[in-house]
């Protein structure tokens, strides 16, 4: 009893002195509190729908941002990992009768191979031309689908896989805590030593290779790392709707992570799942509006654009980064963050200008 | 015989940058080499690190072209003409790139620890940046602001600062006075000095020539890729054809 006491005293302290002192980080906290608490508000079919794919998406999303933002690997095919897990998975749940826990990390497996077979060949491009090769790989993928349907169903896409879980609400849980988890794993990922080099490559690689740096195994391991977050989100993709299609390989996804991505800001992780967060759920609130108004024309995808185009217009590194720089500011002496409105330094006490 | 350069030939497709080079950098000398624009100073530093063989996948990947690289570079008693650029450097040959290239988008410790990446386990890092900032102090009072802010010989230090973090028994400095105020260029030039006198080989590519005679003990001038005279600075200084043309002193 008292070890506990103590424990939550300690927690409360951390969560003053840490957490609380910053508007991004009690953003965070809210965030998490929020998705684990939804289904206590809702338990609605519809909403959690939404939210199941959402949170599916921002693995994706996420995953992006550690290879294009973080490194610098500019990938437009990325929906290539998110395809080859669904259909791995799908492939090993139908025929093998493999459970989804563990037909997912084994699609998740695919795609980190799938990482390896397209890395080697990017290795030696960048920019524009690492960006158009990319955008080939699934399409190449999606002909080989279509030109065998015995094995993937071609147009159709295999379904019938084994159920996520036996409720939509385990369901939501094993999503959301998922997309939480791994977002703080990735988010860990750039934060660590390993984080230092992949931002190297990412600025400079010639410098980064005079500096000692093994580029060509670091741009290895991003696609890797890569393809394994996207894998877990399209193995989670293929289970939840029962189905592993085309549609999991298309253009438009590659590019629709792109737009979450630089609307929530590049570069930091938690901005492409925020971008998600805010953007998959706001396409489905205004597909309901518009159901109302059938005289109108077709305006979801109008609409849609003209928020990412305003977006870029006015805050050009993205949603999440703008909002963090309005609320908070950096102390020009030790380089700690600050609520905006302190007027010293809560580490160094040096005034805020 | 630290370095041992013998016979090196790069040719970028058919234009030949580097003919026929042979060179030797003893241990604990600093040697410097001076030239031109355009002889193939910076090619051949690039060359020796093994950073042309970088060039040559981008090369090939869009299409202008192939490198082809000829000779035998012998550092340390092994044979590197052959090895990538990160094993090169984890024998202790370090490059300091030309126009500075710090990582500008991140902190100055940062920074460091990228040029500490490939002994981040075996040494006590901590250690070697106090050493780095011992010997560049304004390092150490910037230590969390973005280097791209600094100013163009805080970001020369940094580089070289980086360098020293991966431990080199040699460093090669390209070019490290470019862009800077006369005043800054002898602060970095006594810096160097520093590092020669903590018994670290350099072999230093300028073009101040004036600056670098006194420093080095030995030089080479390259002149379209070819060595056209080597020896004891004052006895270069002493040529009237070498010194008028190429050292425009």
């Amino acid at each position: 009893m008292r070890i506990v006491v103590a424990y939550t005293r300690r927690m409360l302290k951390i969560l003053r002195s840490e957490v609380l002192v910053l508007p991004s980080r009690v953003a965070v906290l809210v965030f998490v509190i929020a998705i684990l608490a939804l289904p206590l508000v809702t338990q609605d079919y519809y909403i959690l729908r939404i939210m199941i794919l959402t949170s599916i998406f921002a693995i994706l999303a996420a995953s992006w941002d550690l290879l294009s933002g973080f490194t610098g690997q500019m990938n437009f095919g990325h929906a290539l990992f998110f395809g080859v897990s669904a259909y791995v998975t799908a492939l090993l749940n139908l025929n093998l009768g493999f459970p989804p826990y563990f037909s997912i990390p084994l699609g998740a497996m695919g795609a980190v191979l799938t990482g390896l077979i397209v890395g080697i060949p990017c290795l030696r491009l960048k920019g524009s031309y690492l960006a158009l090769t990319t955008l080939a790989f699934p399409i190449i993928l999606m002909g080989i689908v279509f030109a065998i349907p015995g094995i993937t169903g071609g147009e159709l896409g295999l379904s019938g896989l084994t159920k996520l879980t036996g409720s939509r609400v385990n369901d939501y849980y094993v999503t959301s805590i998922l997309m939480l988890v791994l977002g703080g794993i990735m988010w860990k990922i750039t934060d660590s030593n390993t984080g230092i080099i992949l931002h190297a490559i990412r600025e400079d690689e010639v410098a980064a290779r005079a500096a000692g740096i093994n580029t060509t195994r670091y741009k290895l391991l991003a696609f890797c790392l890569s393809g394994f977050f996207a894998g877990i989100a399209g193995g989670l993709y293929a289970h939840f709707m029962r189905l592993a299609g085309p549609s999991t390989l298309e253009i438009g996804l590659s590019f629709q992570v792109i737009i979450w991505s630089v609307f929530g800001g590049m570069v930091s992780i938690y901005g492409p799942i925020a971008g998600v967060y805010i953007l998959n759920p706001f396409m489905e609130v205004l597909r309901v509006i518009l159901d109302n108004f059938p005289s109108l024309p077709e305006m979801r995808m109008f609409i849609f654009a003209a928020l990412v185009l305003l977006t870029l217009r006015f805050m050009p590194e993205g949603l999440i980064p703008w909002l963090r720089d309005k609320v908070e500011t950096e102390c020009p002496r030790c380089k700690v963050r600050n609520v905006a409105f302190r007027r010293s330094c809560r580490i160094c006490n040096a005034a805020m200008t | 015989m630290l370095l041992d350069v013998s016979n090196l030939t790069v040719c970028y497709d058919r234009a030949m940058l580097i003919n026929d080079v042979s060179l030797y950098v003893e241990e604990g000398e600093m040697v410097s080499l001076v030239g031109p624009n355009g002889a193939g100073k910076s090619t051949l530093l690039r060359a020796i690190t093994g950073l042309v063989a970088w060039d040559k996948m981008t090369l090939k990947g869009t299409a202008e072209g192939d490198i082809t690289l000829k000779g035998n570079i012998v550092f340390d008693g092994k044979d590197i003409s052959k090895t990538p650029a990160h094993e090169i450097v984890r024998r202790g040959l370090v490059h300091c790139p030309e126009r500075r290239r710090p990582f500008k988008e991140m902190t100055v410790r940062e920074n460091l620890m990228s040029g500490a990446y490939l002994h981040m386990k075996k040494w006590d890092v901590q250690q070697e940046l106090e050493k780095v900032f011992k010997l560049f102090p304004v390092l150490g009072d910037r230590l969390n602001q973005v280097s791209g802010t600094l100013s163009g010989g805080e970001q020369q230090m940094l580089a070289v600062g980086r360098a020293l973090m991966s431990r080199p028994k040699l460093l090669l400095i390209d070019e490290p006075s470019t862009g800077l105020a006369p005043l800054m260029r002898k602060e970095v030039f006594n810096k160097i000095l520093e590092i020669k006198n903590l018994g670290i080989t350099i072999m230093l590519v300028e073009q101040e020539v004036a600056s670098v005679f006194s420093m080095a003990s030995r030089s080479y001038v390259l002149s379209s890729g070819k060595i056209i005279a080597q020896g004891k600075c004052s006895e270069l200084l002493e040529d009237e054809m070498i010194r008028r043309t190429y050292l425009g002193l």
